[in-house]
């Protein structure tokens, strides 16, 4: 089923951030992720809303770790991609590859 | 020099105002940055992003919901012209007015109640119907929950609507269709509102115009009715229906999700 829909473009980020980060990715260095690359602020409630619509799609999973005083006792969520999210990843790659190798033939075509 | 807690305000409303379960992590992450190298705006920022995004989450989630109980909602002022028809035929309040009071008021507004509450089910019936023929599995709890529910909705936004117009219509003149059927029971017999009484058929023509023979016959435009009046009068079911329906609605997405 999530083989014929593709990830828009912020989900598409939270995932690539999510297999950088490895056994660290939860909602800090994810934002951090996000921000760095966008250059600008990301709203922390927005990506756990996109990470449950990916976990929801079966393409991430999520475990808690232990909680730690620094976050005022509130564990973490450590979120992985599963192969599905692997997959989804691998063929929004290669279609938006596709259509960008074909760019500039078109604008070749233009002139 | 920089506050090292952010301000208890803001982190209550992110625990209580988020809709859905509490997101513990989401709370953790805002105070381990805030703690690190974030502002109190930048705080506050998240807090009210974080409450919009599980708002509109929520709507989305309930879309469905919320579109039934709009249309079952809109048939509302057919419902009650249907009544309103029964009436003139049996004749029910004259002889509910004979008794003495207190009976003659509990009788009236009970079935006014009844009625209302009997088209509100009706409703809620009608939403589960596909839902029970695709599970074929009635889960009688949740459902008698949500019927039991709906209930006192309706009881606040009744006695809201009967409340309101007292306060705001304390010594006017009013026209008698320009009051929310709910509302004229307040209007009648606890505010000091002189209601310039017309028969229904006058009503009706200045409602929709003269051209409608026979008005009762034809349901159509009350339907269409959409004035203050009878967005008023479509209000206590739209609430009672939609949130009736949510938290069976939520129960059955968290199930699925399990």
């Amino acid at each position: 089923m999530t083989d014929r829909s593709y990830l828009g473009e912020f989900e598409l980020m939270i995932l690539l951030a999510v297999i950088h980060l490895g056994d660290q990715a939860y909602g800090v260095p994810i934002s951090r992720e996000i921000e760095r690359n966008r250059g600008r602020d990301v709203s922390v409630g927005s990506v756990y809303a996109a990470l449950e619509r990916l976990e929801n799609k079966g393409l991430v999973s999520s475990s808690f770790g232990d909680p730690t005083p620094e976050r005022g006792g509130k564990a973490k969520r450590f979120f992985q991609v599963t192969q599905a999210g692997l997959r989804q990843v691998h063929e929004t790659r290669r279609v938006l590859s596709e259509l960008w190798r074909r760019l500039p033939e078109l604008k070749g075509e233009r002139s | 020099m920089r506050q090292t807690e952010p301000q208890s305000a803001a982190t209550w409303m992110l625990e209580h105002l988020t809709p859905g379960p509490r997101n513990e992590a989401l709370v953790g992450d805002l105070l381990e940055e805030f703690r690190e190298r974030r502002s109190a705006a930048w705080y506050w920022r998240q807090v009210l992003s974080a409450i919009a995004v599980g708002c509109s989450r929520e709507i989305l989630n309930h879309r469905t919901v919320l579109l039934f109980a709009a249309v079952w909602s809109m048939l509302a002022p057919a419902w009650l012209l249907l009544l309103a028809r029964m009436e003139e035929h049996f004749n029910f309040s004259a002889r509910i007015w004979r008794m003495d009071w207190p009976w003659s008021t509990v009788c009236d507004l009970g079935s006014m109640l009844a009625a209302n509450l009997f088209f509100i089910w009706a409703g809620i019936f009608l939403y589960l119907l596909p839902h029970l023929w695709a599970t074929k599995n009635l889960r009688v709890r949740p459902l008698s929950r949500g019927i039991l529910a709906s209930l006192p909705v309706l009881l606040v936004v009744w006695v809201a609507l009967i409340v309101l117009p007292k306060i705001f219509l304390q010594g006017q003149v009013v026209d008698q269709h320009s009051v929310p059927p709910v509302s004229t029971y307040s209007s009648r017999q606890l505010a000091q509102v002189e209601i310039q009484q017309v028969s229904p058929q006058q009503q009706w023509d200045v409602r929709y115009g003269y051209k409608v023979i026979d008005p009762y016959n034809d349901p159509r435009n009350a339907i269409a009715d959409m004035r203050t009046a009878a967005l008023a009068v479509r209000l206590p079911f739209f609430l009672t229906v939609l949130c009736t329906l949510w938290g069976f609605a939520s129960r059955r997405r968290n199930r699925i999700a399990a």
